[in-house]
């Protein structure tokens, strides 16, 4: 949304500079995003009569001498002996006697400040013979809109020859564009009366709607409104005007400026004035063709049904494009034939055209929960759905349609006024003491001032005792609870004059994942590994390279795309994607780690029905030439040291169960891992041949994926000791065996149970059976 | 002859029957055509589990219990200096350390989670369309990959309320990874961290919150700052505010820019109704923030996509 800094200030009186302004609407009402200085894009243009007009036979040209006032000493202009200047015009408007707008030589086209290069406009030989100083311009040039019928005319009742354009029509402006989202709850402050009486607010000054509502209004109640559902539509005014004169629109006026301003583009006399009030009041209004929305109906009067579109039910929008109705879009009917999508956009078949003699204004309110979906639906974002999706109130439909009939009066007269009330409106009342107030924002606002915050923008307040009995205005259809009353204390006097303190409690208990999750980061990088994150959302076909079934993943139905379709199970295959990614830069060799949570559809929900969900510690070792030997003996190395950093010791025993996790390795050369007294941690090996083929990946790969839940409970400080740390005794000894490595060792520990045993290396000569397996003892 | 080999034969033989389409009634021929499609896909399907089968078959057994391989030397760790952590956990490391010294219990963020914890226990009316703000995802079973930390008040206000019946207060941090349904570029990502932050207690004030806020940012900059806040709207925060400093001079910052670091606001009493806790009796307040953000100031990165991308090269640079 923009805002006309010049436009507020026809609202409320600000005492206060610009930057302050802007600061404070920041800080008490919404965010700024952006601030357009629009003071000086105007400069040296200004309002000329045209003295005398020739038209050069044959061409579209006409010689114009123009009168610009006093400004008798402009650089690069040259006058004749009467003070004229003289410019060449192509519009086929132009005329003796009128006042046009002159954008003098040096200056720049206002519709081309924003491009690249801006069009600076100077003098021009024309046809040869005639010197053009500078340039009439059309409202087009002046970025009014798209006319490009004729040059703009000003109005001699407001304006005089040599006047700069800029003070005529307002146009030294500072336009603020506000970001909407967080205005999601303020549907008044879609209108400048609303955003103005906030502006009041927090300037803390009390708003006077200068406005003045007209009341004049006889409803009739002659055409036939009827709801079919009454929250869809809480309420819908219909007027019927009928012309009596033309609406010949002649001068550019300030309303153009505003809507242009506003970020809208004047149309015709009759869309320019319903946008405007909506501009002005957040009502959105919407006009039909009287005869044309009862012809549509075949009807003899016309009868307005609001009601859900059907399934199958279609409509030729206004601008041209045909939409199939879903059975959330409101639609307005003529006797049941749609011809409008209600707050969203109108029919063509009710279109207002050239040979239109009577129009229904519509001013109404609409379920802003069915407006958001048929917003969504169909992509339509226009100004009014905007408003209408933030919830406009039902309190002012009257009051806004008969604004709008009065803007109107010259061309076209009131026929017929029908109003339906069909949720009742209610005013919102609560109750709160100054004390609960101060309470929860830690100020010490006095009473007095809470109750002058509260009614300078519109509330009413009785006090009982040392309750404040409060009563929301029309327009305020968020006040519910009391708390809303404390936000608007806080905010319009400002958060920021509340002191910062800081509240005294009680210490922290430490999070063991938190700090197990420090370690294993820790310890992993220290061994040369690097830390990646993957997402959460895999593929099917990563699965499946992966060797995993597709349907244990929870599936996204409102994927991105197919890449990001599952949850995944695992972090491997995750992992063997960024293996290959880095493999292919080429890194020659390298681990990767992953600490993060997995699902399985398998696991089933926890007891507060939400899916059960594991914290798992992943690893993928890659290399492009093996030169290192056999890969499963490092990640076997890399898990087993990592574990032994946090006490935990670990046997490695052949996968007799597959599970999600071992699916990708190969079990001829991969192990299960278990801490030695019982429990499973995981697993550790090199992949299956075809899942490394799948992923693209050289022959030296392996990997581990370990359950961190069962690290945490196994994890411990290390408490315990050897005393005796000295060594007294170092021997090596070689066994040559059949037997793996395992039970050699288990031999050997019982054979010296005091003594500390690591591997030096194992042998084994070509052509013989057995291994030679050394051993490093040391005896404390 | 393999089992490779003969589902080839199959597949020769099903895609000679194509050709009798012609045969088959115009009305048919779709059916027919689906038919055959569906066998083809069936046996291209068995034909890449068969062939996988025969590269797995070849394979050698080692002693999975030795600590190297026979004649190898034994493994090693690579280099310390070739080993990194990740930038945004390192980040959200430090920022939950922090809060714990000021002390917040921390709970980690669920990764998977309900409409009802993502929307209804926050006082998001039903069909609100404050709902598809968040632009959440969803698994067929309906559940959300939840859309921002604030998933976990409800439980958190729940694990933590007989601390209130003790006269203690509740503080507590929850970390976690958060996802949106947004087109990914430079600056979105789908899938990003935050900190969500929860204080309640009898006597607690929207300046405490201001308070903790701006003592957190000043620990986490190690300097002192100026902050600012403007109004912001969530359904389950009354009053409802925007978070901002003043840009520290250790980012190149200079007076008067300003950054917006979170959202927060005094909880509303619905979300302690619910959680049951007596919204009359307690108050308190919550806050919620991104940690991509922080990081990215930090370093001045300029795309967040490298977060994600398991690139080396760019995780090398946090050596």
């Amino acid at each position: 949304m923009l805002i006309s800094l010049n436009w507020l200030k026809k609202f409320v009186d600000i005492d206060v500079s610009n930057e302050e302004l802007i600061r404070l609407i920041g800080a008490r009402l919404v965010e700024v995003e952006g601030v357009i200085d629009e003071t000086h894009k105007y400069d040296k243009i200004y309002v000329v009569k045209v003295e005398s007009a020739k038209h050069i036979p044959d061409t579209h040209l006409t010689l114009c001498q123009i009168n610009v006032g006093g400004r008798t000493d402009l650089p690069k202009v040259e006058y004749d002996e009467n003070g004229l200047v003289q410019v060449m015009c192509g519009a086929p408007n132009v005329r003796e006697g009128m006042l046009a707008v002159w954008i003098a030589p040096g200056a720049i086209v206002p519709a081309s400040v924003h491009e690249d290069a801006p069009f600076v406009i100077g003098k021009r030989k024309m046809l040869g013979q005639y010197d053009s100083y500078g340039m009439l311009a059309g409202a087009d040039e002046l970025d009014f809109g798209d006319d490009h019928s004729g040059i703009a005319e000003i109005d001699p009742a407001m304006a005089q020859p040599g006047d700069a354009i800029a003070d005529v029509l307002e146009l030294n402006d500072l336009i603020l564009e506000i970001e909407n989202k967080s205005l999601t709850h303020r549907p008044d402050c879609f209108g400048m009366i609303g955003f103005a009486r906030e502006v009041a607010g927090i300037l803390g000054k009390k708003f006077v709607n200068n406005i003045e509502p007209l009341n004049n209004y006889k409803i009739s109640d002659d055409i036939k409104i009827e709801i079919a559902q009454p929250e869809i539509c809480p309420r819908y005014t219909a007027v019927v005007l009928e012309k009596h004169g033309e609406l010949k629109k002649k001068y550019l006026t300030l309303q153009d400026t505003i809507l242009a301003k506003s970020g809208m583009r004047p149309v015709d006399e009759i869309v320019d004035a319903t946008n405007y009030l909506m501009l002005l009041t957040g009502q959105p209004l919407h006009a039909f063709d009287y005869d044309k929305f009862v012809a549509v109906g075949a009807a003899k009067t016309p009868r307005i049904v609001v009601r859900l579109a059907r399934a199958g039910e279609s409509l030729i929008l206004l601008d041209g494009k045909e939409v199939s109705l879903n059975e959330n879009d409101i639609v307005i009917t003529s006797n049941d034939k749609p011809v409008a999508l209600a707050g969203a956009m109108g029919g063509d078949s009710t279109k207002i055209d050239d040979s239109t003699k009577k129009i229904i204004i519509e001013s109404a309110t609409f379920s802003l929960y069915n407006l958001r979906e048929t917003q969504m639906a169909h992509g339509i974002f226009s100004e009014a759905i905007t408003r209408f999706t933030k919830g406009q109130p039902a309190y002012q439909t009257l009051m806004v349609a008969e604004m709008c009939t009065g803007m109107l009066a010259d061309g076209y007269k009131v026929a017929g006024v029908s109003d339906l009330i069909s949720v009742k409106m209610e005013e919102s009342r609560v109750e709160v003491t100054s004390q609960e107030i101060n309470q929860l924002l830690g100020t010490s606002y006095s009473e007095a001032q809470i109750i002058d915050t509260l009614e300078n923008v519109g509330f009413r307040v009785k006090v009982h005792r040392d309750r404040l009995d409060i009563t929301a205005p029309a327009w305020r259809t968020d006040i519910h609870i009391k708390e809303d009353i404390i936000e608007e204390i806080g905010r319009l006097n400002g958060y920021d004059n509340i002191v910062p303190t800081l509240p005294r409690h009680a210490t922290a208990e430490k999070n063991r994942m938190l700090e197990l999750k420090t370690k294993v980061r820790n310890v992993l990088s220290s061994f040369g590994a690097n830390e990646v994150l993957t997402y959460s959302f895999v593929s099917e076909r990563l699965l499946k390279k992966a060797g995993l079934e597709v349907s244990n993943s929870y599936r996204i139905v409102n994927s991105i795309s197919p890449e990001l379709q599952l949850i995944r199970q695992s972090l491997v295959p995750s992992l063997l994607e960024k293996a290959y990614i880095n493999q292919k830069v080429p890194f020659g060799k390298f681990a990767i780690f992953e600490v993060n949570k997995v699902y399985q559809k398998d696991w089933g929900l926890n007891e507060e029905g939400v899916p059960v969900e594991k914290m798992r510690l992943g690893c993928v070792v890659a290399e492009r030439k093996n030169v290192e030997g056999t890969a499963y003996y490092k990640a076997k190395f890399l898990a087993e040291s990592l574990l032994e950093k946090l006490n935990i010791a670990v046997q490695f025993l052949p996968i007799q169960q597959l599970t999600v996790e071992t699916l990708p390795f190969e079990t001829k050369r991969a192990a299960a891992v278990w801490t030695l007294d019982g429990e499973y941690l995981g697993v550790v090996g090199e992949f299956k041949n075809s899942v490394r083929r799948n992923f693209k990946l050289a022959e030296y790969l392996a990997g581990f994926e370990l359950d961190m839940d069962m690290i945490l409970q196994k994890a411990a400080d290390k408490s315990v000791i050897n005393n005796n740390f000295a060594v007294k005794d170092r021997q090596d000894i070689t066994i040559t065996t059949l037997k793996n490595y395992a039970d050699t060792l288990k031999e050997l520990s019982e054979k010296y149970p005091n003594a500390v045993i690591s591997p030096v290396g194992i042998y084994q000569p070509e052509g013989v059976q057995e291994k030679n397996i050394t051993f490093h003892l040391e005896f404390h | 002859m393999s089992e490779v080999e003969k589902l080839k034969q199959e597949l020769k033989a099903l895609n000679l029957e194509y050709a009798k389409i012609r045969e088959v009634p115009a009305e048919k021929r779709g059916e027919f055509g689906r038919d055959l499609n569906a066998k083809k896909l069936a046996i291209l399907d068995a034909i890449r589990q068969a062939e996988e089968a025969e590269l797995n078959v070849a394979v050698e057994a080692i002693d999975i219990t030795a600590p190297c391989g026979v004649n190898e030397k034994m493994p090693e760790t690579f280099s310390v200096f070739q080993g990194s952590l990740h930038p945004l956990m390192t980040e959200l490391d430090r920022v939950t350390k922090i809060y714990q010294l000021m002390g917040f219990d921390v709970v980690e963020s669920r990764q998977l989670d309900d409409e009802f914890h993502m929307f209804d226990s926050l006082n998001f009316a039903k069909e609100h369309p404050a709902r598809d703000g968040y632009d959440t995802f969803r698994t067929e079973e309906g559940f959300i990959p939840p859309a921002h930390t604030s998933t976990m008040q409800h439980r958190v206000l729940k694990m933590y309320r007989e601390k209130l019946t003790r006269g203690e207060e509740i503080a507590v941090v929850v970390p976690g990874r958060v996802y949106r349904n947004e087109d990914v570029d430079a600056t979105h990502e789908h899938t990003f961290y935050q900190c969500e932050g929860v204080y309640v207690s009898k006597t607690c004030t929207m300046g405490d919150m201001l308070g903790i806020l701006r003592e957190f940012f000043e620990k986490y900059y190690e300097q002192k700052l100026n902050i600012r806040t403007q109004p912001g709207y969530f359904p389950f925060t009354e009053p409802s505010l925007e978070f901002m400093i003043e840009k520290p001079k250790s980012l190149g910052g200079k007076k008067g820019d300003f950054l917006e670091m979170l959202g927060c606001g005094m909880i509303h009493p619905n979300v302690l109704k619910m959680a049951g806790i007596d919204p009359e009796v307690y108050h308190g307040f919550a806050w919620g923030g991104g940690i991509d953000r922080l990081v990215m100031l930090k370093y001045g990165l300029k795309d967040v996509r490298y977060f994600e991308s398991g690139d080396l090269n760019f995780l090398s640079e946090f050596k």
